[in-house]
């Protein structure tokens, strides 16, 4: 019989094997993804004026993220 | 997934302190619980998105082995990646526990996962703040 403090030690253990591989663009998309969805849901009440600002900060965090990628291409070597 | 803090109408000193500490009960367990502080003002959809944002990126951030900050740093930005990271509150424990194999910031990966645990960190502060001053009765 596990009590429920082993067996949530032992999910945290089974987590912890899992590394986590990630491109740069894959953390770039989901770090974008999650601040834009927490801030959109932070600030804004109304569902429509929240999607809206979701949307919004995500494309601009991609958009920037991408074109500063690109701006330092020229010295990256 | 309708949140309303309404505007209080002004109240006497008693009453303003009472409010003033719950407000700050509620912000220490915003800081302490990802989403605890706004759970306590009934706002569900928000509680539940700090939580899943600091959890998503502690994770991520202890997956990707990035640097977890002590209280035994070198410099100066040593100290201010403490005070990101301890931003999580008791997930700053949870994120010690998952690096297992400790941190790796030798290569981007582990570079990436710092910068995501110190965004928990930050972003966990922001809510924080966010849920006490609901708790005053400002608008939020």
């Amino acid at each position: 019989m596990t009590s429920p403090a082993s067996a949530t030690f032992a999910a945290l253990a089974l987590v912890a094997l899992i590394a986590v591989k990630l491109t740069h663009l894959q953390a770039l998309v989901i770090f974008a993804l999650v601040v834009s969805a927490a801030f959109g849901f932070l600030g804004r009440r109304q569902p429509k004026e929240r999607l809206k600002y979701i949307l919004w900060t995500l494309l601009l965090f991609l958009l920037v993220g991408v074109g500063i990628g690109w701006a330092m291409y020229p010295f990256s070597r | 997934m309708a949140e309303e803090t309404t505007v209080q109408e002004p109240l006497n000193p008693p009453q303003n302190a009472k409010r003033e500490s719950f407000a700050l009960v509620v912000g220490l367990a915003g800081w302490l619980v990802p989403g605890l502080g706004h759970a306590l003002l009934k706002m569900w959809g928000r509680a539940l998105i700090c939580f899943l944002t600091v959890g998503v990126f502690v994770w991520v951030g202890a997956g990707m082995r990035g640097n977890l900050f002590t209280s035994r740093g070198n410099d100066a930005f040593d100290s201010l990646g403490y005070i990101a990271d301890l931003g999580t509150g008791g997930f700053y424990w949870v994120a010690k526990s998952l690096e297992t194999s400790g941190p790796d910031v030798s290569r981007a990966d582990g570079d990436y996962g710092t910068r995501f645990l110190a965004t928990a960190g930050v972003f966990n502060l922001l809510a924080a703040l966010h849920a006490y001053e609901a708790a005053r009765g400002r608008k939020a």
